[in-house]
C-alpha cells in the first residue's frame, strides 16, 4: 500500500493498562457520588466543568506535555487509555476536550515560551477551555476561503474582524485559536494558503460576541463568534505569521484521529449489549458481534496513528481516514441496532435503549460534518492514494 | 529466536522471488494447485516456518508465517500455505502429535461429519481410527496430510485432532469460487495418530482457520486496492485519467478505509496469538472484519475497472474470487459475528468495555 496510509503498530503498554484501571476505579466512584449519567456524545454536549477540574486534579489532562508546563510527561498510549475510558463511559467531558486534545498541543508545538507557561498549566489543571475558530459563515468546507481578518496596528497589535461559526461551548470557553488572513494569497491554485495566521484570541475581550447556534434538538452546544475590531496584542500570534494553513493541517491530525471519531455511539452500543445479554436472540447476538469488530478495527488504528503522533509523525492521511470511517460507524451503530430491536426512539422513553436511540440519533447528522466533512476527508486519502 | 524486522523483509523478499520466477498460475478444471512452486518453497524451507527445529521445521515466529502466507495470497499462488503454515501445523504441535516432513502439504478439515474411535484407551495422544466425510476440505486431493477435527466418541467431552495420510483415500471433486479444491475426503475406519482435544483447544483449531483466512483477505484486498490505483491512474475516459473523478476518488478511498482497517486488526489478532492469548475472540473479529471488507473492496474494484475487469482474460478476478470465497471459508461474518457476540458478554451485561479492550 502507499506509504501514505501504512503505519507501524502502537506498542503495548504496561503503563496505560496501569492508568485505564485507575480511570474506571474514578468513573466508578463518581457514578455512585451521582456526579454525572452516561450520554451519548459527551465530548460535545457534555459540559461540565467541576469534572474538567477533577480530572486535572488526577493527571489525566496535559498528560503527555512537559513538566515544566503543567503536564505529566506519560505517553501517548496511557492518554490513549483515559481518553477512551472517559468516552467509553459517556462522562462530560466537553468542557477540556478541545484545548486538551488540539490546542495545548499546538500551543506546544507553535506556541512562544510565554504563551506556553502562561496558558498551558491551566488547561492541564482544568481549568481553561478553547475553542476552535476556524469555519466562518461563508467557508464551510472550503476552509482557505475564510475572510476573517487581522490587521496590524502601528503598536504591532492586531485588529480581528469577522465572524467563526460551529464554535463547539464557546459560551464555556475561555480562549480561541483563530485562523485569520493577515496577508493576501499568492498565485496558483494553493495561493489562497498563503497569507492565513493563527491568533490566540481572549474570548472576554472587548468587541466579542458569541450568539448561540441551535441545533436540531435545541441543544445549545454550537455558537457564532462575531469579531467586531477585537484588539489582539501581538504577542497573541500563535506560531508564524503567514504559516496559519501548515499550522491548521498539523492540528487537524490531531483533531481527527482519535477515539471520539468512533466511540460517539458507543453508550448507545453499550445500552444495546445490556439489552441482548438479558434478552437477546442469535441475531441480534451477530449485530453486536458486528460492530463490536468495526469499534475494535478502528481502534487498532487510532492506537496506530496515536503512537505515530506521539513519534512526531504528522499522518494527516491516516487520520482523515480513520475519521471517515469512524464517523461512518457512528450513525451505523443506530441504523445496525434498529434492524434487530423494535424500541422507539424519544428522550422521554421508560427504556434506557430507547432515550440512547434518540440521543444518538438526534447528535447522527453532525458525526460525518464537523472536523472536516466525509467528502473532503475521503479526497485527502484519495491524494493519499496519488489520485489527485 | 525473534525475529527482527529486517528478517522478516528478507523472508518476504525470498517468498517474492520465488513467486517471481512461476508464472500466474491459473486453476482450471486440469490443474489443482501450483506444484513447482510448492516445491520450490518447500526447498527453501519456507514450508517449515514457524515450526520449531526441533519438530522438524525451520523456525521463526508466528508473524514469519504470517508474511508468507500474506505474500503469497497477494499473489494469488495456488498452494496450501495458510492452512498448512496458520493452521495444520501449530495445531498438531498443541495437540503433542507429531509432524509429517513439512515439504509434503498439510491441510485442516473442520467441517462434515467425522467420527473418531480410539484404538486404545484414547488418553493422550494415540492411535485412532476415523469414520466419515470431512467436507469443504481445502487442497483436498493436494495435501498429502490433513489434519481432522472430528467428533469424540459419545460421552467424553472435547473433539479430536487427527493427522490423516490421504494416500489412498477417495475425495471429490469440488472448488470454490477462485476454483481452488474444496472437496470431501471419505473416511471408513482410517487409522490415524490423534489426540483429544478439551472444547476449548478444539475451538482454537476453529479460530486459526479463520483467522488464516482474514490474514488472506487482508493481503489480497491490499493488493485488489493497489490494483485499483494503479488502474484509475492510467485508464483515460473523456480526456482524463478515471482517477481524477471525484466518484472514482470515492470508491478509491473507501476501499482504503477497508484495507487499512482490516489490516490494523488483523495485524492486532496476529500479535494476541503470538502472545499465546486465547485468540477465539480476536480470530472472530478479524474475520469478522475481514469478510466485510472482502465483499466492499472487490465489489468496488470491479466498477473501477469496468467491463475489462469482468473478463478472465483480465488479472482481477484471480483476488475478487478469492476474495468471495475466503470470506466463506472458515466460518463467515454471520458465524463469527455471533462467536464474538457471546464471547463480549461472557462477563456479564454491563462488561462490554473491558471485553473490547480485552480482545486485541
Amino acid at each position: 500500500m502507499t506509504s501514505s496510509l501504512t503505519l507501524a503498530p502502537a506498542p503495548s503498554s504496561e503503563a496505560a493498562e496501569n492508568v485505564r484501571a485507575e480511570v474506571r476505579e474514578f468513573l466508578a466512584a463518581e457514578r455512585d457520588a451521582g456526579t454525572f449519567t452516561t450520554h451519548v456524545d459527551t465530548w460535545l454536549s457534555g459540559v461540565d466543568p467541576a469534572f474538567s477540574r477533577r480530572l486535572g486534579e488526577r493527571g489525566w489532562l496535559g498528560m503527555t506535555w512537559p513538566e515544566e508546563y503543567g503536564g505529566h510527561e506519560r505517553t501517548a498510549m496511557e492518554r490513549y487509555a483515559v481518553t477512551e475510558e472517559l468516552l467509553a463511559a459517556g462522562a462530560p467531558v466537553a468542557a477540556h476536550w478541545i484545548a486538551d486534545r488540539q490546542s495545548g498541543p499546538n500551543l506546544l508545538r507553535y506556541g512562544t515560551e510565554e504563551q506556553r507557561r502562561a496558558i498551558l498549566p491551566r488547561i492541564a489543571a482544568g481549568e481553561c477551555f478553547f475553542v476552535i475558530g476556524m469555519s466562518e459563515p461563508d467557508s464551510g468546507s472550503d476552509l482557505a476561503s475564510i475572510r476573517t481578518k487581522a490587521t496590524r496596528t502601528d503598536g504591532g497589535d492586531w485588529v480581528v474582524n469577522g465572524a467563526k461559526v460551529w464554535t463547539s461551548n464557546a459560551h464555556h470557553s475561555h480562549y480561541a485559536i483563530v485562523l485569520v488572513r493577515t496577508g493576501p494569497p499568492g498565485e496558483g491554485p494553493r495561493g489562497r494558503h498563503q497569507g492565513l495566521s493563527q491568533l490566540l484570541v481572549d474570548l472576554s475581550s472587548p468587541g466579542i460576541a458569541i450568539n448561540p447556534i441551535r441545533i436540531l434538538d435545541g441543544g445549545h452546544h454550537f455558537n457564532e463568534v462575531v469579531f467586531d475590531d477585537v484588539l489582539v496584542p501581538g504577542d497573541m500570534l500563535l506560531g508564524e505569521e503567514g504559516a496559519g494553513w501548515h499550522q491548521v493541517t498539523a492540528e487537524l491530525a490531531f483533531e481527527r484521529s482519535g477515539p471520539e471519531r468512533f466511540l460517539s455511539t458507543y453508550p448507545l452500543l453499550a445500552e444495546f449489549a445490556r439489552r441482548v445479554a438479558d434478552a437477546g436472540d442469535a441475531a441480534a447476538l451477530a449485530c453486536l458481534g458486528r460492530l463490536s469488530a468495526r469499534l475494535l478495527a478502528l481502534r487498532q488504528l487510532s492506537l496506530r496513528i496515536a503512537a505515530a503522533l506521539d513519534r512526531g509523525e504528522l499522518p494527516d492521511v491516516p487520520a482523515a481516514l480513520v475519521k471517515d470511517v469512524g464517523t461512518t460507524f457512528e450513525a451505523d451503530v443506530v441504523a445496525e441496532i434498529r434492524g434487530v430491536v423494535d424500541v422507539p426512539a424519544s428522550l422521554d422513553s421508560p427504556d434506557p435503549l430507547g432515550r440512547a436511540l434518540a440521543e444518538a440519533q438526534l447528535h447522527a447528522p453532525g458525526y460525518t460534518l464537523r472536523g472536516g466533512t466525509n467528502e473532503i476527508l475521503k479526497g485527502i486519502v484519495a491524494r493519499g492514494l496519488g489520485l489527485r | 529466536m525473534t525475529t527482527t524486522a529486517s528478517d522478516r523483509d528478507l523472508v518476504v523478499e525470498t517468498v517474492r522471488d520465488i513467486l517471481g520466477a512461476h508464472e500466474p498460475f491459473v486453476l482450471d478444471a486440469g490443474t489443482a494447485w501450483d506444484a513447482p512452486l510448492w516445491a520450490d518453497l518447500a526447498a527453501a524451507g519456507l514450508t517449515g516456518v514457524g515450526v520449531p527445529e526441533e519438530a522438524g521445521g525451520s523456525g521463526g515466529e508466528t508473524g514469519d508465517a504470517v508474511a508468507i502466507t500474506a505474500t503469497l495470497a497477494a499473489g494469488a499462488a495456488a498452494v496450501p500455505v495458510a492452512e498448512h503454515l496458520l493452521v495444520a501445523a501449530p495445531a498438531l504441535l498443541a495437540a503433542g502429535l507429531e509432524l509429517p516432513d513439512p515439504a509434503e502439504p498439510l491441510t485442516v478439515a473442520t467441517g462434515g461429519v467425522v467420527h473418531a474411535e480410539p484404538v486404545d484407551d484414547g488418553d493422550g495422544p494415540g492411535r485412532w481410527t476415523l469414520t466419515g466425510t470431512a467436507a469443504e476440505v481445502p487442497w483436498a486431493g493436494v495435501a498429502r496430510h490433513v489434519a481432522v477435527l472430528a467428533a469424540a466418541p459419545a460421552g467424553i467431552e472435547g473433539e479430536v485432532l487427527a493427522l490423516v495420510d490421504t494416500s489412498g483415500l477417495a475425495t471429490t471433486e469440488a472448488r470454490n469460487l477462485a476454483g481452488e479444491p474444496r472437496g470431501s475426503l471419505v473416511l471408513g475406519g482410517t487409522p490415524a495418530a490423534a489426540a483429544l482435544l478439551p472444547p476449548a483447544a478444539a475451538a482454537q483449531v476453529r479460530a486459526r482457520l479463520a483467522l488464516a483466512r482474514a490474514v488472506q483477505i487482508s493481503a489480497a484486498a491490499e493488493q485488489v486496492l493497489a490494483w485499483t490505483v494503479t488502474y484509475a491512474g492510467e485508464r483515460q475516459q473523456f480526456g482524463r485519467p478515471l482517477g481524477k473523478f471525484q466518484a472514482i476518488q470515492t470508491h478509491a478511498a473507501v476501499m482504503a478505509g477497508e484495507v487499512t482497517a482490516t489490516a490494523a486488526l488483523v495485524d492486532a489478532a496476529v500479535q494476541a496469538l503470538d502472545r499465546g492469548a486465547d485468540p477465539v475472540a480476536a480470530a472472530a473479529a478479524a474475520k469478522v472484519r475481514a469478510g466485510a471488507a472482502a465483499s466492499t473492496v472487490a465489489a468496488l474494484a470491479h466498477q473501477v475497472h469496468g467491463a475489462i475487469g469482468f473478463t478472465q482474460e483480465h488479472r482481477l478476478h484471480h483476488l475478487t474470487r478469492r476474495l468471495w470465497s475466503w470470506r466463506d471459508e472458515g466460518g463467515n461474518e454471520r458465524t463469527w459475528a455471533e462467536v464474538l457476540g457471546v464471547a463480549l458478554l461472557t462477563g456479564g451485561p454491563d462488561d462490554l468495555w473491558p471485553a473490547l479492550t480485552r480482545v486485541v
